[in-house]
């Protein structure tokens, strides 16, 4: 092997075990239990509105595109994806210090930014392996029947919908990262910008809203007809590929911020 | 000054506490006791030296080149902390493969280490149970291995022998000997005299952020010997006992602890004055129970180096 392969073939081994070692304490922590429990919730949504469809409980005039619509705008990408990159991003550094165990990996001969990446990469893991069975779950529990001409119709709108969740996952995920790496009461502040800015900017006229996540999300969600797309009616949309771009380049940004926080500030073990 | 760890003008502080103060040492091959009481400063100095902190003033080095963000230099180091945390859900062999694994070790080195690593602590057989339900002393040991696993030419060890048991703890005592022997830079921590002593002779002492005292632990005995000492002793007749030392001029006080029966006293020559007590003893035929010195202990010796 050359010595630039032999190399890359140890950052790639550094930067999984980081991976490795986070994806288990993530996994098993109570997060997980409430995540688990938001996931359902949404499974039993979908199937609660496929029932209301299939045996006209209550004249319900909505398609299963409205709901799978509302269910993706509302209960996944502003509720589970928020969520889930609040509850793991802000933990990846202060898990470790609260459990006394950064440490073991602040001796080790690698960057700090290696550490921070290896462990954004088993949020982003995690994150997609959460939500990603849930939203194809309901699509099938919603639109599987005996009239197989809406399933295959909207698959390229469910296929979007998950292109759109990764990248929900990618930026959210890298700017609550930062914040876990920045402030010591990082959940409360993302929390605060989750909830509290993201919930009022997007309803009011102006460009103010294009200093949220959700703003770039919302431009290239595909279903108009979902309380998603009201505040999009307050202002314009962003064109699909800026807002793409800008999604990419708001995580490129805020991961390498956090790698810059992680490498320069001390974090304080209590003994 | 010269040494493979070296401070100079070293502080740190956090807010307005200062937790190390213009510190300047200089360590070489072998095992140096870091000795000082809890809350003296220990901790902070080894964590500047394995680059967790950065100094607020002055600097610390290793081969020369500062340690903070070095990364390079921490293939040379092994720490082994004193929190007792870990990542619990882990087998102690999959924790040490993992460190080994960062430490860029390709996964048969990796597994060849760990395994040499968990017999050199005594934990072979332990090595595939959860480290959740490790013993305090176990705990204790794996996070020795996990330190050394790498083969490292510095090792710091902030008490590694807290919560060992007594056969433990002479086994790691003896693994710290033989690493000082072979030639490795070995800083351990403790706050207990007889611990450092037992390892080695040559001690940084620090009190209140400072080094007070650098050399061989001999002279801090001796500088010891040269302040009264308090001498503790439980017998059967505490009053006669007293009626009989008292007629020694080096004896300069006597108080009495009837509910122990016990007397403590205040000798100025305490060789002396152990020579001379055994005869005493069977000449007055009183049965000695229990002694010991208060003052045989780290905190006498840097009431005595700050006064």
């Amino acid at each position: 092997m050359s010595p630039v392969m032999s190399s890359l073939a140890r950052t790639w081994r550094e930067f999984r075990t980081i991976a490795f070692l986070t994806l288990d304490t993530l996994f098993w922590s109570k997060k997980t239990i409430f995540v688990a429990f938001i996931s359902v919730f949404i499974l039993g949504l979908s199937i609660l509105a496929r029932l209301i469809l299939t045996y006209n409980w209550v004249r319900a005039p909505f398609t299963p595109a409205q709901v799978f619509g509302t269910l993706m705008s509302t209960a996944v990408i502003h509720f589970l994806v928020v969520f889930i990159t609040l509850f793991y991003g802000t933990a990846l550094i202060s898990e470790e210090v609260e459990g006394k165990t950064l440490t073991y990996l602040f001796v080790r001969p690698i960057p700090k930014p290696v550490i921070m990446l290896g462990k954004y990469l088993a949020l982003v893991w995690i994150a997609l392996l959460l939500v990603l069975p849930s939203i194809v779950s309901s699509y099938l529990i919603l639109y599987l029947g005996s009239d197989l001409g809406p399933f295959f119709e909207d698959a390229g709108a469910l296929a979007k919908d998950l292109g759109i969740v990764a990248l929900a996952i990618l930026a959210y995920g890298a700017f609550f990262s930062l914040l876990g790496a920045w402030l010591k009461h990082s959940i409360l502040a993302g929390l605060l910008y989750a909830f509290g800015w993201e919930g009022i900017i997007p309803y009011l006229p102006g460009y103010l809203r294009k200093l949220t996540i959700t703003h770039y999300i919302q431009s290239i969600f595909p279903h108009d007809d979902t309380p998603g797309a009201i505040a999009m009616l307050v202002g314009e949309r962003t064109p699909p590929l800026e807002s793409i771009l800008t999604l990419v380049l708001l995580a490129a940004f805020f991961l390498s911020t956090a790698c810059l926080i992680l490498r320069e500030k001390e974090y304080i073990i209590e003994q | 000054m010269t040494g493979i760890v070296e401070a100079s003008g070293l502080s740190k502080w956090y807010g307005q506490v200062i937790a190390v103060n213009k510190v300047s040492f200089a360590v070489g091959p072998g095992v140096t006791g870091l000795l000082g009481p809890n809350g003296a400063g220990k901790s902070t100095l080894m964590k500047l030296i394995t680059g967790q902190l950065r100094p607020s003033q002055g600097q610390v080095t290793l081969f020369g080149q500062r340690i903070w963000n070095n990364y390079g230099l921490f293939m040379r180091i092994g720490l082994c902390p004193e929190q007792d945390s870990f990542y619990e859900r882990m087998t102690g062999a999959e924790f040490l493969a993992a460190l080994l694994r960062i430490h860029g070790f390709s996964e048969a080195e990796a597994g060849r280490r760990t395994t040499s690593a968990l017999e050199l602590v005594d934990l072979a057989a332990a090595g595939d149970k959860k480290i959740g339900a490790y013993s305090k002393g176990m705990r204790q040991r794996i996070k020795l291995a996990q330190a050394v696993a790498h083969d490292p030419e510095v090792l710091v060890l902030d008490e590694p022998l807290a919560g060992m048991d007594p056969v433990a703890r002479r086994e790691t005592i003896r693994l710290v000997r033989g690493w000082g022997k072979a030639g490795k830079c070995v800083i351990v921590s403790s706050h207990i005299l007889h611990e450092i002593e037992a390892m080695t002779p040559t001690i940084l002492l620090i009190h209140n952020g400072q080094v007070l005292a650098e050399g061989d632990v001999h002279q801090i005995r001796d500088l010891i010997d040269k302040h009264p000492h308090h001498i503790f002793i439980r017998c059967s007749e505490p009053r006669r006992l007293a009626e009989i030392l008292v007629r020694f001029s080096d004896v300069l006080s006597v108080r009495f602890q009837p509910e122990a029966n016990a007397l403590t006293l205040e000798s100025a020559q305490p060789d002396e004055f152990y020579q001379r007590l055994p005869d005493l003893l069977l000449r007055h035929e009183i049965d000695l129970e229990e002694i010991s010195s208060p003052d045989d202990n780290l905190q006498a010796v840097f009431h005595y180096l700050v006064k």
